[in-house]
């Protein structure tokens, strides 16, 4: 028998999610294009570009981003994004003095409308359980090297309140409009474990 | 329950479902004071970690009135009361090694805090 398998079972996670689906369907909670949909959504229309637009207009428009320090969620909304676990947000903003970190040590939190679905190192312990305790560490394993002189500041997602970092915008931009300043940002910047880099040349 | 249909799906999204409450409790703390975590060790669920348990810290802001998820998390309601973020200094929770002038900030409900 074993030696004349036409095929692998598929993976334990893709049996899980079928096995899942299937219940929610026979008990009449979703339609299966509900779920289509909700995947297509994460997958072509929610993600971290839409936090780069935000902060590329926070870049370049001063009372813009007064706005988005003071209340992130309404400013946010302003861009067209808001919703599901982006109810309630807030940006913290990094300074030449201060560098912000998000982590969430319970479990996962992260802010899908601005940034999209968190990556899997995100939601792993190593990251969750070494981002309070040894920050720099962490860093340093991102490839980015604060000096003691700088203040670390991390966010624990610990309620229903999600972080965004809003980046510096780096120097050699002076020339930059929003859209080529939106490419530049990266959704490790708005977690934290990275700086947004100048222009290519 | 209503079936989750394709229709629903870009407005369901879009709008989520915000944990505030519109209602009027009296917060315990205000920006500035200093607070002392409480150390419970429920069997159920808690939003308030270990590894700040028992510490200093001070009031960063008060986001108002919040679901209280140790509560409505065990069907006892929303039991709802300010929450707070709250700012401590890495070495009051990590000691001497950490970062002289990094801080942890969590997001902490009334009965997680005592005054200090």
């Amino acid at each position: 028998m074993a030696s004349h398998r036409h095929s692998d079972p598929p993976s334990d996670p893709a049996l899980r999610v079928k096995a899942l689906e299937s219940l929610l369907t026979e008990k009449k909670l979703l339609e299966p294009a509900a779920l289509d949909a909700l995947i297509e959504l994460f997958e072509t229309k929610i993600g971290p570009r839409n936090g780069a637009k935000v902060v590329a207009r926070a870049w370049t428009d001063p009372t813009y981003k007064k706005r988005l320090l003071s209340d992130a969620t309404a400013a946010i909304a302003e861009l067209g994004y808001s919703g599901m676990q982006g109810e309630d947000m807030v940006v913290v903003e990094n300074t030449p003095a201060v560098h912000n970190l998000l982590v969430c040590t319970l479990c996962s939190c992260y802010p899908w409308p601005v940034l999209g679905l968190p990556p899997v190192w995100y939601k792993a312990a190593p990251y969750r359980s070494r981002a309070v305790i040894e920050p720099r560490a962490v860093l340093k394993e991102f490839g980015l090297e604060l000096p003691e002189s700088i203040e670390i500041r991390i966010w624990d997602s610990t309620a229903e309140l999600r972080y965004m970092v809003l980046p510096e915008r780096p120097a050699g931009t002076e020339d930059l409009k929003e859209d080529a300043l939106a490419k530049l940002v990266t959704r490790d910047a708005m977690i934290g474990t990275a700086k947004v880099a100048g222009p290519s040349r | 329950m209503p079936v989750l249909t394709k229709d629903m799906v870009a407005s369901l999204v879009a709008t989520g479902g915000s944990a505030r409450v519109n209602e009027a409790v009296t917060p315990k703390f205000k920006k500035g004071d200093t607070v002392k975590t409480r150390n419970p060790n429920p069997t159920g669920h808690t939003r308030l970690p270990r590894y700040v348990r028992g510490k200093v810290g001070v009031i960063q802001s008060d986001h108002g009135v919040f679901v209280f998820p140790d509560a409505s998390a065990h069907g006892k309601g929303p039991a709802p009361q300010h929450l707070y973020t709250v700012r401590f200094t890495a070495r009051e929770v990590f000691g001497p090694e950490a970062g002289a002038k990094d801080a942890i900030f969590a997001d902490l409900w009334d009965a997680y805090l005592d005054p200090a």
